[in-house]
């Protein structure tokens, strides 16, 4: 509440002290120190903190009292609390006002009592801290030994405590209550005691979270049982009802009168100077184990409750045993219920009792059973830590400084150091891959849907007995459940990115545009784009390029394509260096993002853009050759008329037939040994896949064979300069024989102007040309012969070089095994190597490198 | 900044208004004072159960503190 001023609970308490005794702050002080102690050992309320179920208690038991205009009343006024909003914890004042409820028709004693019982009951249930004694703290002491049965509330309601460190305020006398009180009393304040902390936080976690480190039995001393008056009367025989009184304490670990924790042998010893027969002894002894048994369980939730490095499914174990211990003391509180009402009845307990230690033996058979499964799986979890998840966090190391985008790769890595000796190479790498898969999915796909429903099987190690299956087959079922979720885990993430993100339509997308493959938009391209990558680089625009690119799609099949695609279809402009056209830096780009970016990295489409570079290459020679080619054909007719360039132009088209040759062979190469092998071991590998490693492996040896195969790795820096070169010369013979053609064309325009002149003045009845004409036109003629061999010189010279390049690109080919194809290709009539004694192979031959280009 | 907290004062004195009435309604005997540190406690996080027990606890003990002085004066 804002407006109050925020008091901490401690002087809050003592406030309450002194209000309702009505003695002032000094006076308090002991009521104060039991006051503190009953909170702070029932930190955690153990009802249902539902607001609705108080207020139809309340209801209810106004009804009870047959005050139903009061339970309306009373709903109205809720309703009126709610609508206020002020207080946050509603149902915990509400509860409170509840079990402070008194009807006024029977006596105050009764219901206090009853009420009293309940909450003693609920606080040995929901203290279940691991420690010394039970304090029994009767508030008033002067009268003890009169009103004995008052001490009845005091005893088991508190009768777990901790030792914890000094916080509180006040006075923390060692023996709170060694008043002039009756030796009952006296004794009972035995064994370390301290004032503890209030909690004063507002976060009332379950009690396993209360960070108060429990404190071992050897620490304290083994104080005695606060006496009842009762039991000192029963004389030298130990009575069942004292023994009972024991168990129930040594049920919960803590140490009885008579039944001691033997810390050397770690088991419940009666002490053999109590007179006991043998009969209870031994029962005494079986019942002894059930206190044994939740000591150790205890002592492992404690001690691992905590542990951070324990992991989610370890703290989810510890979580399970803790509920049914939780069980365990309910069953134990409501016995100890029991017992208070006999005392508070003042029944003889030694005659009538109805809680012998027989019947304590068949009641506590069942959870004997329990806690018996639960030690044993502790026992294993001792050895063993592990589950799944456990795994996964154990050895695996998550960057958190790495991006989404490359979290497939980057994030997680094995930590080899952290993998337990019994779990494969190959079982850690399923997980990591589980692991990875299920973050990948949350994170990158945004895929909310819970594990649980991808892996049914591994989820169950909430429950302790499905835990138990696993720890007991531990490798058998291990492997299977990494197994089981394995494939369940890579099956949905594949299904998620084919579904969701079209992993393999993008894959053929690319293999289409990227490389090529679809033929006619390529060829559509090129035409459009002809005339524009012809100018400078500088000269270009994107948008003109991407406007040209968006009418080749439009133009062709492409069109149909799934828009999708299309949109991520896009020019991309290298950078420019000095002296290049529009040919050296275009590219194509296909954008990729989210999740299929992790197939598709940067550095996959990086490869992806040196081999469009180097295709979109060779198809422009291809190309310029059928333009050569087409030019040819059509020229040839029409020089015809022109014998004297008969000679060059025949050069021309040897030239030109090789360089097609070449450039044919090239490509089928590429087309069919290169792309389309490596593409269809890459798809049956995709269709095969089971996990989104393998088609990322699968993808990575697609485009490493490419690569190398297109000689565009570093081994094969050479081979592909000379390539380079190659191309480059077909480029020159273009230019010249367009500079032939350009000069023969002129010369056979200007000849045919010439001729028609003539006849048309021949039809017009003069001279057909004169003599000045006549000589001029000859003059021209012999001039246009004269540059004919220096056509012809220059195109022996391109033809002379080419050839020689050609040679060499071949040598190095022969001397580079993976490339046979190639070299066989090229060369399958042996043209060359008649002509070049070197490219025969020798026995010898150590030129080049012999090593394989994977 | 008036007016919020004294509004903010208004809500709180209804609502401890209001829980008096439940608490009457109840027979809780808890008096205006008690009540007010009660709800601060629980507000606080304190656990209800564990507040009731002290409170019958210390009603006891006053109560027989009570009965015993009224005695010895008497005797």
């Amino acid at each position: 509440m804002a407006a109050l001023d925020q008091k901490s609970p401690n002087v809050l308490l003592q406030n309450l002290c002194c209000k309702i005794t009505g003695k002032s702050e000094a006076d308090v002080a002991h009521q104060f120190q039991y006051a503190v102690r009953v909170i702070g050992s029932n930190y955690a309320p153990t009802i249902e903190r539902d607001e609705f179920l108080v207020s139809e208690k309340i209801k209810k038991e106004l009804l009870k009292q047959r005050r139903e205009a009061d339970a309306a009343l009373f709903s109205e006024l809720h309703r009126k609390l709610q609508t206020q909003g002020v207080l946050k914890h509603r149902w915990s004042i509400l509860y409170l006002l509840l079990s402070l409820c008194e009807d006024p028709r029977k006596p105050s004693n009764r219901v206090c009592s009853y009420g009293a019982l309940l909450t003693q009951a609920r606080d040995v249930h929901s203290t279940p801290f691991y420690y010394a004694r039970p304090q029994s703290l009767p508030l008033s002491y002067p009268e003890r030994s009169a009103t004995a049965h008052n001490s009845s509330m005091a005893t088991s309601g508190i009768s777990s405590m901790g030792v914890f460190s000094i916080n509180g305020p006040g006075p923390t006398p060692p023996s709170l209550l060694t008043g002039p009180g009756p030796q009952a009393v006296g004794e009972s304040m035995r064994g370390s005691r301290l004032a503890w902390t209030l909690p004063v936080s507002s976060s009332p976690s379950g009690a396993a979270a209360a960070p108060r480190p429990p404190s071992g039995p050897s620490s304290s001393p083994a104080p005695k049982l606060p006496q009842r008056q009762r039991r000192d009367e029963d004389g030298t025989e130990i009575g069942e009802a004292a023994l009972v009184r024991d168990i129930l304490y040594v049920f919960q670990g803590i140490d009885g009168k008579f039944i001691k924790m033997c810390s050397p042998e770690n088991c419940y010893k009666i002490d053999s100077k109590v007179p006991l027969c043998k009969s209870l002894r031994d029962t005494s002894s079986r019942l002894a184990e059930l206190g044994w048994l939740h000591n150790k369980i205890r002592k492992y939730t404690d001690s691992h409750s905590l542990d951070r490095a324990f992991g989610l499914v370890g703290q989810s174990f510890c979580a399970a045993l803790h509920q049914e211990l939780k069980e365990y003391y309910r069953l134990l509180s409501v016995l100890h219920a029991q017992l208070q009402v006999e005392d508070d009845q003042g029944v003889n307990m030694s005659v009538d009792s109805s809680l012998t230690l027989r019947r304590l033996l068949v009641w506590t058979y069942d959870p004997k059973v329990r806690l018996k499964t639960l030690a044993a799986l502790v026992d294993y979890c001792q050895d063993l830590h592990l589950t799944i998840e456990t795994c996964v966090q154990f050895f695996v190391a998550s960057d958190p400084t790495v991006k989404t985008d490359r979290l497939w790769h980057d994030k997680y890595s094995l930590r080899k150091s952290m993998i337990p000796a019994f779990i494969t190479m190959d079982q850690a790498r399923k997980v990591l891959l589980i692991g990875k898969s299920i973050n990948f999915l949350h994170q990158v796909c945004h895929d909310r849907t819970p594990p649980g429903k991808i892996m049914p099987a591994s989820k169950s190690t909430d429950s302790p007995k499905d835990a138990s299956v696993l720890f007991t087959d531990l490798e058998g079922a291990f492997q299977s459940k990494i197994d089981a979720a394995y494939f369940e885990t890579s099956k949905y993430l594949l299904d998620v990115l084919n579904k969701n993100y079209q992993l393999l339509e993008h894959l053929q997308a690319m293999r289409r545009y990227v490389l090529l493959g679809q033929g006619d938009f390529i060829r559509h391209l090129m035409d459009l784009l002809k005339p524009e990558l012809a100018r400078a680089a500088t000269t270009l625009y994107q948008h003109n390029l991407t406007g040209i690119l968006e009418t080749a799609v439009r133009a062709t099949n492409a069109q149909f394509d799934s828009p999708e695609i299309l949109k991520r279809l896009d020019v991309r402009l290298l950078e420019v260096s000095p002296g290049d056209t529009g040919w050296d830096v275009f590219s194509l780009d296909y954008h990729v993002e989210g999740p299929i970016a992790t197939v598709f990295t940067r550095e996959c489409m990086s490869h992806y853009l040196r081999v469009f570079n180097f295709l979109w290459r060779a198809k422009r020679m291809e190309y310029i050759l059928t333009d050569i080619w087409k030019g040819q054909m059509c020229n040839a007719k029409l020089l015809k008329s022109m014998p004297e360039l008969s000679g060059v132009l025949h050069q021309c088209h040897v030239l030109a037939s090789e360089m097609v040759h070449f450039i044919h062979q090239m490509q089928y190469y590429i087309t069919f040994e290169v792309l389309e092998c490596s593409w269809d071991e890459l798809w049956n590998k995709v269709q095969q896949a089971q996990d989104l490693d393998h088609i990322i492996a699968a993808h990575d040896v697609f485009l490493d064979s490419i690569i190398s195969r297109c000689l565009l790795d570093v081994n094969n820096r050479p081979l592909l300069n000379q390539l380079r070169a190659v191309f480059d010369q077909i480029i020159e013979f273009q230019n010249a024989q367009d500079t032939l053609y350009r000069s023969a064309l002129e010369e056979l325009q200007l000849r045919i102007q010439f001729e028609d002149k003539k006849r048309q003045r021949e039809e017009m009845g003069e001279w057909g040309v004169t003599a000045e004409q006549e000589a001029e036109e000859n003059r021209r003629v012999q001039e246009f012969k004269d540059t004919i061999p220096k056509m012809c010189s220059q195109l022996r010279l391109l033809t002379h070089f080419y050839q020689g390049i050609v040679q060499e690109f071949l040598r190095l080919l022969m001397s580079d095994e993976s490339l046979q194809f190639l070299s066989f290709r090229l060369d399958f009539n042996e043209h060359y190597k008649a002509r070049d004694p070197r490219l025969r192979p020798s026995l010898g031959a150590t030129r080049g490198r012999r090593s394989a280009n994977i | 900044m008036a007016s919020p907290a004294s509004a903010n004062m208004n809500a709180v004195r209804e609502t401890m208004d209001v829980l008096l009435e439940i608490s009457r309604l109840l027979n809780t005997g808890l008096d205006m004072e008690s009540l007010s540190i009660c709800v601060r406690l629980c507000e606080q996080g304190i656990n209800p159960e564990a507040l009731s027990s002290v409170i019958k606890e210390l009603r006891k003990a006053s109560d027989s503190l009570k009965a015993s002085e009224n005695g010895t004066s008497q005797g």
